[in-house]
């Protein structure tokens, strides 16, 4: 009887243990869960949620931007900028003395920075805003301001005269920069980064030239040439759609899926103007028109004398790169002896027009594309175009992609044979420019890399990683050496390339 | 009989207990399905006030307190790269794991071992906010509040005598308060040398250990047992004070610190290409050293002379032996104009022997392109004799800690007496009536010293150091420290100005050996200026 009843009761209980651990078990994982779904949920909290949570005692020190603020960066950052700044002018001189060296155009025998300071004040960081656009990477954008103090003069040395140096002081950088990481399943899970300066709102880059013991007004119209040349080289390096791919070590991956592609024509058909500004003493203008999609393609019409409604009918072919994002521009000059007069510009957006469909648009003239720099409402007439725009496919890309090469290996052979324009006198202030946006470049680079670390730094608390991440680093500060020496290369070509 | 009954009973009871949970165990738990499922995630705007409740206590720090930075944008990046990073991490992981687990298992009779599953799980980790501290040293101290609540699933399964036991790790959840400091700070990419982690409070640590099925880790009180095992083991190993450091520059080079003295002799030059129109050159030659700020030295110009004998030493201080080189240029003197360029050469010291006296001969070249046509013509030769003496491992400053620490005095400080060393880092907001063209005047018993002057800027950045040998410890002395300005032009009416002052009682500094603080200054609006003063005994 004993036994028996003994067995039952220890059959029952040890069921009984059983259901009870499972029980536990059940109690106890769904516990986990619950505290692991709240953590994902307040990971990223927006204006409702916390009004959700903290009901009327919303803390007033609270708000949500669009752009995430980042007081301990900045912090960070200007604690920092010391060293960053003697850093990146060791780099800088490094890496961009011999490219000036290389790219010294005839006639100025020697260009060097004869000093080169970041100066006191660090960049500051508005805001980050990260993104996931596309499958497989992430786009951060950083609001960067600078109003830095650098002091950067170039020692120029001419054949005929001596050395003239140039200072470039009080440089102000307002942009947004877009940095697109690309990743990968390998560690640092990184293959590349992209790095743009956004296109909207535009980049401002404000600075002083100034000629030690000398005048740069000196000579007319030299600044609207520099703030011309500098123009240029923003929004065809730097600008979206173009950018520059930097790969991180380590991962062999095809980046040339994330380079900029030609992927369309467009074929433009100037074909008149109506009522021209007359800009002239005596008679009327002489006006001409100056195409582009690329300010380092260019194009331009026939000059027609002394009519202000001109009838061109002069077909060109463009080649676009980001129909998303790009225009087609329009100026009109009329030619002058001295320096040619805009007459007015017209903007069209390429995601206006509809493939292989060919459509005429009456364009209306205005001063100047920046809306705040407008001042008078006046009339300047209208600009008729017809545009066919053509989608690539794979081949004829990639013959489009050989001839825009092929008219760059041209152009510089062309330079190398020696001057010939009328512009080479002015040659040697652009790459004066062009130094002067690398180092902005460079700045730029640096930015990113020190957010770079920053983030390093972060993911260093988990311990292991840490280590990985800490290659990345160099990875990163790696990047802000490149982008510095790749920027000024293309500015030289720029200045070449300037078929007015 | 009732006794024998107690006894089978028992028996019975023992043998029941464990026939019940086998069966229990497969009735309950047996068929519990081991795989790790996605939690569901309703957004927080529809969840009633019961779980609102339970979310409180987990509000991130940065609502709760203002001086927490929200750092939702990383959350976001680690979130879209998670999934990468889950792969890649299992990926080395296993990598890592398996020829360590194929040379182990054979010393414990275990057929094998291997990951059934491994992965993170679809939820990153987050950071709740993110703090940093400022101070006057030279480091960055930032205070993530770090927290993983995964789901990951690591599953292994062991193979013994025919059997196969699995082990899973489900649900793990670590909650850290880590502190990131990086120091020192140095003037070369990434900009600093070291990254200490260290965690301000115990972890929380909390997981699902299942064994064929079955969480261990509900037993009642096995689980705490096991976290506060877990607790005090990281505690032992990474709880503040004690730090976990990740060097990522060597921090001498990165200092770029003196290894050395190069002697440089200036022998002679021999059959010099004649450049000055009437009679013979007057060369001189320039020494430099590539990746050095300091001037170049120069030997003296002999005039008229085509074979010029200098005989002249100079020495230089080399930081980095194996990329620096010894330019040596050849000028031709001239009264009026440039000094012409007579030809050059270099010599990379990593070709030269150390402790040894090394004389060359080196051809006169053009440039330093061997391609360059123009220097086959014959420029002359010149001769020079070079020593590169590096500095004994015992006169290097050893560590880079003792930089900020206190240094012991040189010797020849007379016992009882030591060295009080003023460094002058930098100011803010000094601002002058006239002109703001900052440099420092430190006074101390009657000795002035002097930093150099800053042109136009209100935040300008010294760092010298000075230092003052003294018989006996200055406690009753001050030291006063003026800022100053004076007129770049030569302006007769505001010729000079003070931007403010400070006198600093010495005393504290005698009794702390250190003191890096910032100052504010008087007469001045709201001036401030860092200064760090070091008492050095022997």
């Amino acid at each position: 009887m004993g036994l028996i009843s003994g067995m039952v009761m220890g059959m029952l209980f040890g069921i009984a243990l059983m259901a009870g651990w499972k029980y536990m078990m059940q109690h106890r994982g769904t516990k986990r869960v619950a505290k692991a779904v709240d953590i994902k949920l307040l990971s990223s909290l927006n204006r409702e949620d916390m009004k959700k949570i903290c009901g009327e005692n919303l803390p007033e020190w609270i708000s949500f931007p669009v752009f995430e603020q980042v007081k301990w960066l900045n912090k960070q950052l200007a604690k920092l900028w010391p060293f960053i700044a003697d850093a990146a002018e060791a780099v800088i001189k490094e890496s961009v003395e011999p490219l000036l060296e290389e790219y010294r155009p005839p006639g100025i025998t020697s260009l060097k920075f004869s000093k080169l300071s970041l100066g006191t004040v660090a960049p500051k960081i508005e805001g980050i805003r990260v993104q996931s656009l596309k499958e497989g990477q992430i786009t951060m954008d950083i609001d960067l301001r600078w109003g830095g103090d650098p002091s950067i003069i170039l020692a120029v040395e001419a054949a005929l005269v001596a050395s003239i140096p140039i200072q470039l002081k009080d440089l102000k950088v307002f942009t947004v920069v877009r940095a697109i990481f690309q990743l990968a399943d390998e560690i640092p899970c990184i293959s590349a980064v992209v790095v743009a300066l956004l296109a909207e709102p535009k980049p401002r880059i404000d600075y002083t030239l100034k000629a030690v013991g000398g005048s740069l007004t000196a000579i007319p119209g030299i600044s609207d040439m520099i703030d011309d040349t500098v123009n240029t080289i923003v929004t065809d390096m730097l600008q979206w759609p173009h950018r520059i791919v930097v790969p991180i070590g380590g991962i062999p991956v095809d980046t040339s899926e994330l380079e900029l592609k030609p992927v369309g024509k467009l074929t433009v058909t100037v074909i008149r103007a109506n009522e021209l500004k007359n800009m002239e003493l005596i008679g009327k203008s002489d006006p001409y028109v100056v195409v582009h999609i690329r300010p380092l393609f260019k194009v331009k019409t026939k000059v027609i004398e002394n009519n202000l409604n001109p009838v061109w009918n002069q077909t060109f072919d463009l080649i676009a790169e980001d129909k998303e994002t790009q225009s087609l521009i329009l100026e009109v000059f009329d030619q002058d002896i001295g320096q040619d007069k805009r007459l007015g510009i017209a903007k069209l957006p390429l995601i206006e027009l509809e493939a292989e469909k060919s459509k005429e648009f009456d364009l209306r003239l205005l001063p100047s594309l920046d809306m705040l720099k407008i001042k008078d409402k006046k009339d300047r007439g209208t600009l008729t175009i017809q545009v066919l725009y053509h989608e690539f496919n794979k081949e004829e890309q990639l013959a489009a992609l050989e001839e825009e090469k092929r008219i760059l290996e041209e152009r510089k052979k062309l330079k190398e044979a020696g001057p010939h324009c009328r512009f080479w006198g002015w040659y040697g202030r652009y790459s004066v420019i062009g130094a002067g946006v690398g180092l902005v470049g460079t700045g730029l680079g640096a930015g990113v890399g020190i957010v770079g670390s920053g983030l390093g730094a972060v993911g260093s608390g988990l311990s292991k990683a840490g280590k990985f991440m800490g290659r990345t680093i160099t990875g990163h500060s790696s990047s802000s050496k490149r982008s510095g020496s790749s920027t000024p290369v293309n500015p030289q070509e720029n200045g070449g390339a300037k078929p007015l | 009989m009732g006794f024998v009954s107690v006894i089978l009973g028992f028996c019975g009871f023992g043998v029941g207990i464990s026939t019940g949970m086998v069966l229990g165990y497969y009735l309950f738990i047996h068929f519990q399905p081991c795989d790790v499922k996605d939690p569901v995630i309703r957004p927080l705007v529809e969840q009633d006030s019961q779980s609102l409740l339970r979310l409180l206590p987990e509000i991130p720090l940065w609502v709760k307190n203002p001086d927490y930075d929200r750092i939702d944008w990383l959350n976001k990046f680690l979130e879209v790269m998670w999934p990468y990073l889950d792969k890649a991490i299992c990926k080395t992981a296993k990598n890592i794991a398996t020829p360590i687990i194929a040379e182990q298992i054979p010393k414990y009779k275990i057929e094998s071992v291997e990951f059934e599953s491994l992965t993170l799980g679809s939820l990153p980790p987050t950071f709740q906010g993110m703090k940093v501290y400022l101070t006057e040293e030279k480091e960055l101290i930032m205070e993530p509040s770090l927290k993983w609540a995964g789901n990951p699933n690591v599953t292994i399964a062991l193979r013994a005598f025919g059997l196969k036991a699995t082990v899973q790790v489900v649900d793990l959840q670590v909650f850290a308060q880590p502190r990131i400091t990086l120091k020192p700070l140095v003037p070369s990419f990434p900009c600093f040398a070291k990254i200490l982690v260290s965690l301000m409070e115990k972890p929380h640590v909390d997981f699902g250990l299942k064994l064929a099925g079955a969480d261990l880790m509900s037993i009642p009180g096995l689980y705490q047992f096991v976290q506060e095992l877990i607790k005090d083991q990281v505690a032992n190993m990474y709880l503040w004070p004690k730090t976990l450091e990740v060097e990522i520059l060597d921090p001498t080079k990165a200092m770029k610190k003196p290894v050395g003295i190069l002697h440089v002799k200036v022998l002679r030059a021999l059959k010099l290409r004649k450049k000055d129109l009437l009679g013979a050159s007057d060369p001189y030659v320039k020494l430099k050293l590539t990746e050095t700020k300091a001037p170049s030295k120069k030997t003296t110009v002999k005039h008229k002379n085509l074979n010029p004998e200098w005989n002249e030493e100079f020495s230089m201080v080399v930081k980095d032996p194996q990329t620096q080189a010894l330019e040596l240029h050849v000028y031709d003197w001239e009264q009026i104009g440039k000094h012409e360029k007579m030809g050059m050469n270099v010599v990379p010291l990593k070709e030269l022997p150390p402790d040894e006296p090394k004389t060359l001969t080196l051809d006169l070249l053009k440039t330093m392109d061997p391609n360059d046509v123009q220097n086959d013509k014959m420029r002359g030769q010149i001769v020079v004799e070079l020593t590169y003496k590096p500095f004994k491992e015992e006169d290097l400053p050893k560590e880079i800690e003792n930089s900020s620490a206190v240094q012991k005095a040189p010797e020849g400080t007379p016992p009882g007496g030591g060295v009080l060393v003023v460094t002058v880092h930098e100011a803010q907001d000094v601002e002058g009536k006239h002109h703001t063209n900052p440099y420092v005047r430190i006074i101390f018993r009657g000795e002035e010293r002097k930093t150099k002057q800053i042109k136009k800027n209100r935040d300008p950045r010294w760092a010298e150091e000075f230092t003052f040998m003294l018989e006996e410890p200055p406690l009753k002395d001050k030291l006063h420290v003026e800022v100053l300005s004076t007129s770049t032009r030569i302006g007769l009416l505001h010729p000079k100005e003070t931007l403010g002052y400070v006198d600093i009682s010495l005393a504290d500094v005698v009794s702390n050996k250190r003191i890096n603080e910032k100052f504010h200054l008087i007469d001045s609006k709201n001036g401030r200026i860092q200064i760090e003063l070091q008492w050095q005994t022997s």
